[in-house]
Parts: C-alpha cells; sequence; structure tokens
C-alpha cells in the first residue's frame, strides 16, 4: 500500500506540468515578448564560440547580421576564417547557404535551425504569465514548441520545455546596451552545448 | 561632366594598378621566390586577420604571431580579440582553445596534413606548382600579385584562389584566399623576420 502511494506521488509529481513542477505562480498578462539581442540592423554580431557536442569539442565563430525586419544572416567559420555553415533565416523560409559536406546532416541542421530562431526571433505573444521571485515568466508558442521567457526585466533565461520536461536552456549573461555579452545554449535530450562569448567590437 | 572626368581617371588608374606581368617577369619572380624560400629557415612575424563578409558593416578583425621552423614545425597564434592557437608538431596538431587543450593526430589526417603544407607554402609564397594550381601573375604598384587558382575541383569548392602579394624582395606580405561566394579571409603581415634563431619554446602548446 505504502508502495502505490510512493508510486501515486512520482506518477503525480512526474506528471506535473513544467509550470508547476517549477513552482511558478500564475500571474496576470503583463505585454508581450521583445528579444532585443540580435535586433540591431546596424550591429554585425561576433561571437568566439565553443561548442561540446558529445565528447567533441570545437570552436570558432559565430556571426549574426539582422539584414531586414524578420531576416536574418547566421555564420559559423574556424578561428581561421574557413566557412563551416551559412544560414538565412528570412519570415518563415529557412535556408543553408553553405555548409561543409562533414557536418552536412539533416538533424544536425534542424537543431540549429530551431536553437538560433528562439536567438533572432525578436517579438512573441505571451500566452501565460508566471511569477517566480522577482521574475516574471512569460509563455509562449515558436514553430509549435512551448517556451519560457524568464525576465528580470531583460531576458536573462529561455527554457523550451515539452508539457513537463526542460529541453533546451538560453541563458543570457553580462547584459549591456542590448548586447548579450555571455550566451549558453544547453541541451538536456542530446549531448550539446553552444557556449557564445561576444568578441564584438 | 568633371564626374565623368574623375570616374575616368580613378579608372584608368585602378586598372594599372594591376598589370599582367610577361612570361620573363613572372620566371624572375617565381625563381626569387623559391630561392628565398628554400634558404628560409624559420620566420617570425605578426599578423592582422581579415575575415570579409559581405553582409557584414565591417570586416572581422583578428591579430596574432607566427612562427615557423623548417622543415614542418608551425605555430599559428591568435592573441587578440581572443587567444587560440594551433602548433604543427610532430605528426599532431595541438590546438589551445583560451587554455582549452586539445590535439588531433595528423598522421591519419590527410586533410590536416594538406593544411599544415598548405600554411607552410602560402607563408612562404611558394606555391608554383602547375599542377595543383592555375597561376597568373601581376604587377601591383611595387610589389608582385599573383593568383593561384587550385586545379582540385574539391578543394577549389572551399578556396577559389589566393591572392598572395610579394614584396620586391619575394617575400609574402599578404595572403587573401578568396570562397567562392566571393567573401574572403585576408592575413596582412608586418614585423617578419627570417632566419633568426628561435628558440624551441615557442613550439609548444
Amino acid at each position: 500500500m505504502r508502495y502505490l502511494l510512493i508510486s501515486i506521488c512520482f506518477i503525480f509529481f512526474g506528471c506535473a506540468s513544467f509550470p508547476k513542477k517549477n513552482n511558478f505562480v500564475a500571474t496576470t498578462l503583463t505585454g508581450n515578448i521583445s528579444n532585443p539581442y540580435f535586433a540591431n540592423p546596424n550591429q554585425d554580431y561576433i561571437y568566439k564560440a565553443n561548442i561540446e557536442v558529445y565528447d567533441n569539442a570545437f570552436g570558432g565563430i559565430f556571426i549574426v547580421k539582422k539584414i531586414g525586419d524578420q531576416h536574418h544572416r547566421i555564420v559559423f567559420t574556424t578561428e581561421m576564417g574557413n566557412k563551416l555553415f551559412d544560414f538565412t533565416f528570412n519570415k518563415d523560409d529557412f535556408t543553408v547557404n553553405y555548409i561543409l559536406d562533414d557536418l552536412n546532416k539533416k538533424i544536425l541542421i534542424n537543431v540549429l535551425k530551431k536553437d538560433f530562431k528562439v536567438l533572432i526571433t525578436e517579438h512573441l505573444i505571451a500566452e501565460k504569465n508566471y511569477v517566480i521571485t522577482d521574475e516574471i515568466i512569460k509563455k509562449t508558442s515558436l514553430d509549435n514548441k512551448t517556451y519560457y521567457y524568464f525576465e528580470s526585466p531583460e531576458i536573462t533565461k529561455i527554457i523550451r520545455a515539452n508539457s513537463h520536461k526542460e529541453k533546451v536552456r538560453f541563458l543570457f549573461t553580462d547584459l549591456n546596451d542590448n548586447i548579450a555579452q555571455q550566451i549558453e545554449i544547453i541541451h538536456s535530450n542530446i549531448k550539446l552545448k553552444i557556449n557564445l562569448k561576444s568578441i564584438t567590437n | 561632366m568633371r564626374k565623368l572626368v574623375y570616374i575616368l581617371f580613378f579608372t584608368v588608374f585602378a586598372v594599372q594598378a594591376q598589370t599582367p606581368m610577361n612570361s620573363t617577369e613572372a620566371m624572375t619572380l617565381k625563381s626569387k621566390v623559391k630561392a628565398l624560400a628554400t634558404t628560409t629557415k624559420t620566420i617570425s612575424s605578426d599578423f592582422v586577420q581579415y575575415k570579409h563578409l559581405d553582409f557584414l558593416d565591417n570586416d572581422i578583425e583578428t591579430s596574432g604571431k607566427l612562427a615557423f621552423k623548417a622543415p614542418d614545425l608551425v605555430k599559428w597564434e591568435y592573441v587578440a580579440p581572443f587567444k587560440y592557437s594551433v602548433l604543427f608538431k610532430d605528426e599532431t596538431l595541438f590546438i589551445n582553445d583560451e587554455g582549452n587543450k586539445s590535439n588531433v593526430d595528423i598522421g591519419s589526417n590527410k586533410m590536416f596534413k594538406q593544411l599544415n603544407k598548405l600554411i607552410i607554402s602560402s607563408v612562404k609564397g611558394d606555391m608554383f606548382d602547375e599542377a595543383e594550381f592555375s597561376i597568373e601573375y601581376f604587377h601591383k604598384d611595387k610589389n608582385s600579385l599573383v593568383y593561384f587558382m587550385p586545379k582540385d575541383k574539391k578543394f577549389a569548392k572551399y578556396i577559389q584562389a589566393f591572392h598572395i602579394t610579394f614584396n620586391s624582395k619575394g617575400d609574402v606580405i599578404e595572403v587573401k584566399m578568396l570562397e567562392p561566394s566571393q567573401d574572403y579571409t585576408k592575413i596582412v603581415f608586418s614585423n617578419k623576420v627570417l632566419n633568426q634563431t628561435l628558440d624551441n619554446a615557442i613550439f609548444t602548446n
């Protein structure tokens, strides 16, 4: 009987929704989401990147440029300047302008596409609001996935989760004049971690 | 009308700044570069790298130091705005990425072997291999400019051409690597010193 109770408890907590499990307290909506970190078309965004994927680690230069409204170019090169990939995001269109043959894997491209779309999407509609200590958390959807934006009041964290569990975490630190000097993208279901450090002039 | 004259003047000037060499001049340059390359036992130099991407407002500028010791020791080190170095030594590529060290066995890796060879030959400018490259020679101001276009189609997919600028001594002062997209990486050398004894300690990771 006791085991049954424990099991029921586990099932109950295991099934608890992501906000509930994390003690988010529902509150009233206070406006939509605006992500300023790659929003200035007059800025070349240049980052030194470190990528850890399974047991491999490699580095490079991560470059983002806003070309127009909802239109971004994202390029990744080695430190020595060789292009590894070159993507264009234009509204809902996504184009691979170039990718090194060794990296040309559909599954990898899809993961990167999903992650980068979060970085560059500026305006999102808040569907629900929560609070936890002094942070406001806004729930939203992007390409049919659920995201939680943590604002204090700048965006410091974004979490992609299914109804119960965290999948990807984006951390923005050392915020300065709408540039995040440090960005971390950490996947929890695959061994992938992307670390970006701004070297913008 | 005055504008047109200016445009004509600058066009003529631009064309004059880069003129093709005749075959004798090309042969002279080639032997000068080859002679210098064979007597070069060490190189140390500073460099500035400009990564040009058409859609950016400014080129991405990184800078560092290069050290070479014959026959095949090379250290390519970025100092600003981040610290990153690659060292080719004992059939191994040692990488130091802001303190995180790793290495790749190049004995078994053809691509890295080629990269090692390519860095050495482009730094010395000795890429006059007609089997591997189509080659074109130009005068550029007081210097010489040579285009090396890879013949291998797989290679040409990464780099369409190397544009190497030589000073009057036949020493490399600039290497530009053009991608098929016309984006490029330009490396400008300064404070280049040849055949000075280089301490082995430089070639450590």
